[in-house]
């Protein structure tokens, strides 16, 4: 992202103005649009069960309740299913950033025979839709007794070929000179990888991390096809599972759980906003 | 090319060591999970498969010849395109003004934080948006036909008619996903030098002449890229379709990968599933040539 720059160099005219206020308002419109929804849930979550079924709808909740949020938290497994994501999350999380920073470097920097062979072998698997391969990974997982555990959602997430590829395209811009210097200075592999390669690539990790982070978190398909299990269940899933099957019966629950679900990703989102958005940018990563 | 022998050689044993240590459990994992998945996949479409039943008979392509014949398939087919061929163009025509509207905005705090409000849907769950669209498009007390009753307008029934249930997911993908595009377009449109303007505006060059002439040919890369990535992208269009209508009504919403889903593991055809996953596997390979060929091309552009 460069300085701003002046495009007006020809200086400011009527047309100029007229144009830069209607884009301006177009913006300002289109973004209301992209946050209406979420306010509608966030005002819906309010209301009581007799208010959230008035026909037409108020807008603005007449006696704001936490009563839904309530209950959703005591009748609900919410914080289980909070803490099966969470989980699940952070393990996702840790695991590539590990594989992947190791493997991209050793793609980078180490030579030996197959190689290539290998590489290829990661890259075919990035452009291959996940429906390709739920099934045989369902059949997998079954065989290795690992239906209805987080195990099931951790395991075969634990390598990422994007990450792998991302990493190998980072490291290959560190000198080679560095890592010989410090095996002349007697550093073993590992802690070359660890106190060299690490520190050095630490923007790309975390740009991958936050992108693995919400991916795992939001991840829906892959858990509804592994879980069944009510407790073992991650929030994405539950909050499907739960809208579909009482079907339309309680919305004010219903946007009390999405409400729930949806505030620690904006935190987070918040948080993170620069490298998330640098870390897309850079790469052209689409979820 | 290194040979084994050098690689054994007491002075590298430690390197070795190291590569063959780090390497063995990685690639493990993804040939458990990658390579023999999808290698299983190919292999199943030509089984009938089913976990249930002991007996899985090599089939031939019966399973791709019954998928031609099966209506439900077809339909589904055509719901892709449809999404395919109706989303991405609305998609890219939405994405490209904003981004360039949103390059024009002088205030680097106010560029920001629209940027964000706008990128805003795609790092919420799409679960959630799913279920949060659902709720708005509800036929008796959703905001959507309160607002247009206050307009006179009739009642729509957004998610339950064959008609509306379509365009319906659509309006709810695109708003749950265009963020992905603006911030790739507005990151294109920042890496355009800006004396190329400047140098056109002294020649009098007008908006959409600026447009036409510069924005457009700079930016034909990140639209390609753009382009074919939200084509893939969306060929694989699932989550809101199964929370929100579920394929239905009549099958209007059903698409590919929702077909995969319910054929494996409603049905428990996996060997026809994985017949349908081959198909998808390869239009999505096309798409994915087709990429390479595109950015192969438009590297002419360069600066």
């Amino acid at each position: 992202m460069n300085q701003a720059r002046s495009r007006g160099a020809v200086g400011p005219d009527a047309a100029d103005l007229f144009w830069k206020v209607l884009s301006l308002t177009l913006l300002l419109l289109g973004a209301a649009v992209m946050l209406l929804p979420f306010l509608w849930m966030l005002l819906s979550s309010f209301k009581t069960p007799v208010e959230i079924i008035r026909t037409p709808p108020t807008f603005w909740p007449e006696n704001p309740t936490l009563a839904a949020f309530s209950t959703v938290l005591t009748r609900a497994p919410f914080f289980t299913w909070m803490r099966n994501s969470l989980v699940v999350a952070v393990a996702v999380t840790a695991l590539v950033l590990f594989t992947s920073s190791l493997t991209g470097y050793i793609f980078a920097k180490f030579d030996f025979p197959g190689k290539q062979a290998l590489f290829v072998l990661v890259l075919v698997t990035m452009m291959v839709p996940f429906q390709v391969v739920m099934i045989p990974t369902y059949l997998i997982v079954a065989r290795l007794h690992l239906l209805n555990t987080l195990w099931a959602l951790i395991i075969p997430s634990a390598v990422s070929a994007f990450g792998v590829y991302l990493c190998k395209q980072f490291i290959e811009g560190i000198p080679t000179d560095l890592i010989e210097a410090a095996r002349i200075d007697g550093a073993g592999e590992l802690r070359i990888f660890l106190t060299i390669i690490i520190p050095l690539i630490r923007p790309t990790l975390a740009a991958l991390g936050i992108f693995t982070f919400m991916a795992s978190w939001n991840n829906y398909l892959w858990p509804l096809i592994a879980i069944n299990d009510e407790h073992k269940m991650t929030i994405p899933l539950a909050l499907a599972y739960f809208t579909t099957s009482h079907h339309g019966a309680r919305w004010d629950l219903v946007m009390a759980a999405t409400t729930l679900m949806v505030i620690p990703v904006i935190i987070v989102f918040l948080f993170f906003q620069r490298e998330f958005i640098r870390g897309l940018a850079l790469t052209g990563l689409k979820g | 090319m290194t040979s084994w022998k050098r690689w054994l050689r007491p002075a590298n044993r430690s390197r070795a060591l190291f590569v063959a240590g780090a390497l063995t459990p990685v690639m493990l994992l993804f040939f458990v999970f990658f390579i023999l998945p999808i290698t299983a996949s190919v292999v199943l479409a030509f089984y009938r498969y089913s976990p249930l039943d002991p007996d899985s008979p090599f089939i031939g392509v019966r399973n791709f010849l019954n998928l031609v014949s099966d209506p439900v398939f077809r339909k589904a087919v055509r719901n892709t395109f449809y999404f395919v061929l109706a989303a991405v163009p609305v998609n890219l025509l939405i994405t490209l003004p904003i981004a360039i509207g949103l390059d024009g905005v002088r205030r680097r705090w106010l560029r920001d934080s629209l940027r964000a409000v706008y990128f805003l849907p795609t790092v919420a769950p799409i679960v959630a948006a799913a279920v949060i669209w659902a709720y708005l498009y509800q036929p008796v007390n959703g905001l959507l036909n309160a607002f247009i009753g206050h307009l006179g307008i009739p009642r729509i029934l957004w998610l339950t008619s064959a008609k509306w249930a379509m365009p319906s997911v659509i309006v709810m993908s695109l708003w749950q996903d265009i963020g992905y595009n603006i911030v790739i377009f507005l990151a294109g449109l920042e890496a355009i030098p800006s004396v190329f303007y400047e140098a056109a505006k002294i020649d009098g060059a007008g908006r959409w002449h600026l447009f036409r002439n510069i924005t457009f040919p700079l930016l034909s890369r990140t639209s390609s890229f753009v382009l074919v990535m939200t084509m893939i992208s969306y060929l694989q269009v699932f989550a809101q379709m199964q929370v929100m209508t579920n394929g239905g009504p009549h099958d209007s919403t059903r698409v590919l990968a929702l077909f995969i889903y319910d054929s494996a593991f409603r049905y428990n055809q996996m060997g026809y599933a994985s017949a349908a996953a081959v198909i998808l596997l390869g239009v999505t390979l096309l798409l994915t040539l087709l990429a390479l060929w595109l950015t192969r091309r438009m590297s002419q552009w360069e600066y």
